[in-house]
């Protein structure tokens, strides 16, 4: 045990006591809901802006597709908290299963957002067709990415499924949930 | 045996349940206020749901339950009194 695991071991986690999962990981959600945050309030100010821009923009969206991957996230979480449930009552192969199902259905998503993309691109719309596009891409290709990311993060801590390091994994999962459902209304469906 | 939903279940059907009603109210072509209110409204609705059982902050401190609510409903303000401003001075 190294000084500074004893050290932590002696002063506690402090005001992150009662917080599910590594605190560390706190630390890393709340620091990426400041930058989504801010990212959709950039999106926000510039669809202010650029009123005529943004409708444009918005109705070459498919909001339809966007909504089933809505739902496919949701069940998503729904699989991974069942996996936190499981691995906590200690039935590891149980939570290995939620957490597979939940790494799916984030594949799942990918697939449908990379079709999403694919059926834009195909249409002749890029980065740069207008300041709408620049952001939308770049919202939710960030967003993507950290998809992505939530699904081998899945995968690392499915191999032991030791509590602890279900429930850290799975706080990421659940803020990448998170955003979606609130960046979904704003770049598709507000007017 | 017979299967009873738990709290999980119940929020899997409500969040499914509010994200349909999200594309009703944004296909339906009501008054611009309401309809993005009410699309805005779901979401937060939903992310509480999201916090409290997904993120298991329910029985967390108050404090960070708090700051997570207050991101949620910053970014949902934030969208809809901008979309009403605009929709009032265009």
């Amino acid at each position: 045990m190294s000084i500074a695991d004893c050290e932590q071991e002696e002063a506690g986690w402090g005001v992150f006591e009662g917080l599910p999962g590594d605190p560390m990981m706190w630390v890393l959600v709340f620091s990426e809901l400041v930058a989504f945050g801010l990212f959709l309030g950039a999106f926000i100010v510039a669809h202010a802006v650029k009123p005529v821009v943004f409708a444009s923009g918005q109705a070459s969206l498919d909001a339809t597709l966007a909504g089933y991957n809505t739902i496919v996230l949701v069940t998503s979480g729904w699989a991974a908290a069942r996996g936190v449930a499981s691995a906590r009552a200690n039935a590891r192969r149980h939570a290995r299963l939620w957490l597979l199902l939940a790494m799916v259905l984030g594949g799942a998503f990918v697939t449908i957002k990379f079709f999403e993309y694919a059926q834009e691109i195909g249409s002749g719309i890029g980065l740069e067709t207008s300041v709408f596009f620049t952001l939308y891409f770049l919202l939710t290709g960030f967003h993507l990415l950290h998809v992505c990311l939530g699904i081998i993060i899945l995968a690392v801590v499915r191999r032991q499924a030791d509590p602890v390091h279900v429930e850290t994994g799975t706080i990421f999962w659940h803020m990448v949930d998170l955003v979606w459902i609130v960046m979904f209304p704003i770049v598709y469906l507000v007017h | 045996m017979r299967y009873s939903p738990d709290r999980l279940d119940l929020t899997l059907i409500a969040l499914v349940a509010l994200a349909a009603a999200t594309m009703a109210f944004a296909g339906a072509g009501r008054g611009l206020l309401l309809a993005n209110g009410a699309v805005l409204a779901i979401a937060a609705i939903k992310g509480r749901r999201i916090l409290l059982d997904y993120l298991d902050l329910r029985s967390a401190p108050p404090l960070w339950r708090g700051l997570a609510t207050a991101w949620l409903l910053l970014v949902a303000g934030f969208a809809w009194v901008t979309s009403a401003i605009t929709a009032l001075f265009s």
